[in-house]
């Protein structure tokens, strides 16, 4: 008996030793089934939560103006975000972030309830955040901060119908902004990343050295933007206009200097503004020019050969009847000059002229002035105006055109054909950007002056000038355009009746008021154009808007340092265009002598990765030793780029 | 086959390659977590190296400790057991770690009372079940004792509650019973009549359902309660045949919760392959194998019974840990004999260890 209780006693741990056993034989097989049969789909599985493309959004490019002050810069800021699936306490988490993010906290607390088993969600975007309060967002566990770029605009509203804003996401939405997004952008990139399953990114580097977006130098100049905006805010407020716009532009260039807009907004907080007060106006809307288009029918008589500046019409006394229409002129006139018509802006002499250079010249000259079609601006929303065929135009539509009306065009157009005569006779192709550079300041696109066509011979520009200067001299309609002091000022009044979108024909009471122009008349510098929308009260373009033309004129041309009658310092420069592309290209590039092409540039301070991509660009040899950030190469930066070899950096 | 000293040779080679593997996995798996955590990489393998240290001191110690001692001290362990179970509910010295009570802090060392309870338990049913080896055939002193005291222990350890640990602790109170000749149909029926009351405990733990509910279907929460599971498997998928290599595991970044000590078998799985897997397999088969010789040579019962749970007690703690990280049983948070990073644990398995050796040396003496 006793023999065989241990008998069975041995067989029952030998039964439990077996079944053990066997059980760890299937543990064995879950194994193998785990590993060899399905692994190659877990495998895949796995790798597909591990890695991940990022996309990293580079930084932003900076917009300067032409003497590289920073209309618009970038500037990190931190965005929270929560992960509600692995918060634990959302009340102790929201009590603790709401006067971190300046956010209720039961708003908070309202918010990761309701999207408890999410992955992710934005908490508070953009805010200031010290280093101590991310660690303290950090600590509380399903919440975390981000790094993201804010656009930050200095020098707040000016400018800021031209620069355009971004939205959130830094993605450009109006104006240069908008135009130069793919530059400004940069390429956004792709990154293969191990990702942890806290979502926080592993053996990765260069996080924060995305590819920064290219920095776009514009043609304004601060200065004379300031100035503008300046001279056009007084004179809107002071005449109740409706909105206005004034356009500065380097006539041998086409660049523009200013372009300044009202009514404005500041872009730091477009959300506080309406798209009428951020469109830009000098751009996007066409009127009809008034008297200040008889520039360009003067132009294209004299170019003709058809007329004198003293040939003389009869001005009708007043009146004049061309088909079913009566013309009239503000004052009665008689016998006048060519010369006088202009300098009196006499209506009915101007409808005699056109009559005598005929609807297909007449149409011909506009179009080679540019109206009725875009300029071509690198700028988002350009309107073309419009120009009707000459097909279609009646006898009194020749007359309406003659002093401007029936046609209508935008500012930027008019500046730019001014600017023809100002220069001797091209169409310049109006621009905003004078080059592009990359984040390490090598300039990647320029922009040189593109002449579009010939319009008028030099001679022609030059007389027509002569006559222009005319309307600023004692007793024209421009005199208050005149700048004391030896400057002559050719240029032209203009005050249009604004058509009336609802009745045909035109609204009473509502007039564009403008004055355009150039200074020195002889050696231009500047064209400009300033109009006010619905000035009340007087509303002449003499009396409104050629005073500030004068401000700008003046004041632009004493910061510009240019002095009249050859007492200029350095010589204006000469009216070929050829020239003043030469000179603007070579200041560009010799800006430092780092960023010259064929000069060896500074790769100190900079990841492998970015000096890879640097040497790339200028097909330049590189040596990389070691790693992490260069701390000193040779040859030294700024040197010539050695024929054989390259350029030896040190990491550490 | 393995006789006479040849086992307890065997046993101190499994243990020792356990341990050994342990230590190296516990740096491979908690490097980068503890780099992020602490800004050292050291930091766990330190302080797990130090638990290995003490464990060897008492594996000596034990060794050397002659195993008839506990016989006559099986009732005051048992007390002193269950006192420090109840001391787990005295609030300031229980420790709470995620809403469990399962350390005790005595200056500044926590230790888990629920480990020392299953060396308890385990000398009290080898004193007991040798104490009645003519009546084990009874109901009322062959199979009720075996149940109810072990019973009691079992109950607390649920409260605190460590699942896992009561489930490996009634397991072995089981097969102990059932290999002492206790009534198969005592133990059956006790079962059956337990079913509804687990079902209660069971459904009244709501993580426990969780738990439950995700391992029988875990893809269809993979970001909620099958997470777990579902990392474990898709780290065994990574690692094939030959695994990633040491250390060039992805999934313990972060993906494994616990990387280093209930899912350790998982990384091993990921780093090593099917290859370590097996290798890992095979010691404790060995360790199991050598433990049960010993068991069967031994002459005198209580240190048979005594072997035979101490060697079951690493062995199915072993076993269901590979079975949960593998998918084959529901998540119950124990920790690898020997392997995990965990210092109770690795401590107490390394003194049974040594009891046992000194059974194999002491046991035919009588």
């Amino acid at each position: 008996m006793k023999k065989n209780t241990d008998g069975w006693l041995k067989f029952r741990i030998v039964l439990v030793l077996v079944v053990l056993v066997s059980f760890y034989g299937v543990v064995f097989f879950r194994a193998f089934h785990l590993q060899v049969i399905e692994g190659k789909a877990l495998e895949q599985r796995a790798r597909l939560q591990h890695q991940r493309t990022v996309k990293i959004p580079s930084r932003r490019g900076r917009v300067f103006d032409r003497n590289l002050e920073e209309l618009a810069v970038s500037i990190e800021v931190d965005s929270v975000y929560a992960q509600p699936n692995r918060i634990e306490d959302s009340s102790k988490v929201s009590s603790a972030l709401a006067p971190l993010l300046a956010v209720d906290r039961r708003v908070l607390r309202r918010r990761l309830a309701s999207s408890k088993k999410r992955h992710f969600i934005w908490l508070k975007r953009q805010v200031d955040l010290g280093s101590e309060q991310r660690e303290l967002i950090r600590t509380l566990g399903g919440v975390d901060t981000v790094k993201e770029s804010r656009r930050f605009y200095p020098h707040r509203s000016l400018a800021a119908n031209l620069i355009g804003f971004t939205g959130i996401d830094s993605d450009g939405l109006e104006g240069v902004e908008l135009y130069y997004d793919k530059y400004l952008r940069g390429s956004t990139m792709t990154v293969k990343a191990e990702k942890d399953a806290t979502g926080k990114l592993l053996l990765f580097e260069d996080v924060e050295d995305g590819v920064r977006g290219m920095d776009v130098v514009l043609t304004i100049d601060r200065t004379i933007q300031y100035i503008a905006e300046k001279a056009l805010r007084k004179a809107v407020a002071e005449h109740g206009a409706k909105g206005g716009t004034v356009v500065v532009m380097e006539p041998h260039t086409g660049e523009i200097l200013a372009m300044a807009n009202a009514p404005t907004y500041d872009p730091n907080d477009i959300r506080s503004f309406r798209p009428h007060q951020w469109r830009n106006r000098a751009v996007t809307d066409m009127f009809e020019p008034g008297s200040i288009l008889k520039v360009f029918l003067l132009a294209a008589v004299l170019e003709e050969g058809i007329l004198d500046p003293n040939d003389i019409f009869f001005c009708e006394n007043g009146k004049y009847r061309v088909a079913d229409a009566v013309f009239h002129d503000t004052k009665k006139f008689g016998w006048l000059s060519v010369y006088n018509i202009i300098k009196h802006s006499s209506n009915i002499g101007a409808v005699k002229i056109g009559e005598r250079l005929g609807k297909r010249s007449f149409y011909r000259y506009l179009k080679a002035f540019g109206f009725g079609e875009k300029t071509g601006v690198d700028l988002p929303g350009e309107s073309a105006g419009s120009l009707r065929h000459y097909t279609r135009w009646s006898d009194v539509a020749l007359g309406t055109i003659s002093f401007g009306q029936g046609i209508s065009a935008t500012s930027l157009q008019l500046v730019g054909a001014i600017s023809a005569i100002a220069n001797g006779g091209f169409l310049m192709k109006p621009r905003v950007v004078k080059y592009i550079r990359n984040s390490d300041g090598v300039v990647v696109e320029e922009f040189t002056p593109v002449i579009l066509r010939r319009v008028l011979s030099e001679d022609t520009s030059r007389e027509v000038a002569r006559v222009l200067t005319s309307v600023t001299a004692p007793g024209g309609t421009g005199e208050l355009a005149s700048l004391d002091g030896g400057f002559k000022v050719a240029g032209k009044t203009g005050t249009a009746q604004k058509p009336d979108p609802e009745r045909k024909g035109y609204a009473p009471g509502k007039y564009v008021s403008s004055f355009i122009g150039f200074v020195p008349a002889e050696e231009p510098r500047l064209s400009i154009l300033v109009t006010l929308d619905e000035p009340q009260g007087s509303f002449a373009g003499g009396l409104v808007a050629a005073p500030v033309f004068k401000e700008i004129a003046k004041e632009s041309l004493a910061y510009l340092g240019v002095f009249p009658e050859g007492s200029s310092p350095e010589g204006p420069p000469s009216g070929r265009v050829v020239e003043a592309r030469l000179s603007n290209k070579a200041s560009v590039r010799h800006g430092t002598a780092v960023d010259h092409p064929e000069r060896i540039p500074d790769f100190r301070g900079k990841t492998i990765r970015s000096v890879l991509r640097i040497a790339g660009e200028r097909s330049l040899e590189v040596d990389i030793r070691g790693s992490g950030r260069a701390v000193s190469q040779s040859p030294s930066p700024g040197g010539p780029i050695p024929e054989k070899g390259g350029v030896t950096v040190v990491f550490q | 086959m393995i006789r006479g000293r040849n086992a307890d040779r065997l046993l101190i080679v499994t243990t020792l390659g356990l341990v050994a593997a342990g230590a190296v996995m516990v740096y491979s798996t908690s490097f980068i977590v503890a780099m992020k955590k602490f800004g050292d990489e050291y930091f766990f393998v330190k302080k797990h190296l130090g638990f290995v240290l003490a464990g060897m001191v008492l594996f000596i110690v034990f060794s050397r400790i002659h195993y008839r001692l506990y016989r006559r001290l099986a009732y005051p362990i048992l007390a002193l057991a269950i006192v420090l179970l109840a001391l787990i509910f005295v609030p300031g010295i229980g420790h709470k770690v995620g809403g469990a009570r399962r350390w005790l802090a005595l200056g500044g060392v926590t230790f888990q009372p629920s480990e020392f309870a299953k060396l308890a338990v385990i000398i009290f049913l080898a004193y007991s079940l040798e104490a009645k080896k003519d009546v084990i055939k009874t109901f009322s002193p062959g199979f009720l004792p075996h149940v109810v005291v072990p019973g009691a222990v079992i109950a607390l350890i649920m409260a605190e509650p460590d699942f896992g640990t009561a489930v490996t602790l009634t397991m072995l109170v089981y097969i102990m019973s059932f290999t002492a000749g206790v009534r198969l149909r005592y133990l059956l029926g006790l079962a059956v009549m337990m079913m509804p009351a687990l079902y209660m405990v069971v459904s009244n733990f709501g993580y426990m359902m969780q738990r439950i509910a995700a391992f029988l279907d875990p893809w269809k929460d993979p970001g909620g309660a099958g997470f777990q599971i579902i990392q474990s498997l898709l780290a065994f998928g990574s690692g094939g045949i030959w695994g990633t290599g040491l250390g060039e595991g992805r999934q313990k970044l972060f993906y494994l919760p616990e990387a280093h000590t209930d899912f350790i078998f998982s990384v091993i799985g990921e780093e090593l392959g099917l290859i370590g897997v097996g290798i890992i397999i095979s010691l404790y088969v060995g360790f199991l194998v050598s433990g049960t010789m010993i068991a069967l040579r031994t002459k005198d019962l209580f240190g048979k019974y005594l072997a035979l749970g101490l060697t079951l007690m690493v062995s199915l703690q072993a076993l269901i840990n590979m079975a949960v990280v593998m998918g084959i049983l529901p998540p119950k948070g124990l920790p690898l004999p020997f392997v995990s990073y965990g210092g109770t644990s690795l401590v107490v398995s390394m003194i049974a260890v040594g009891i046992i050796l000194n059974i194999c040396i002491k046991g035919n003496e009588a």
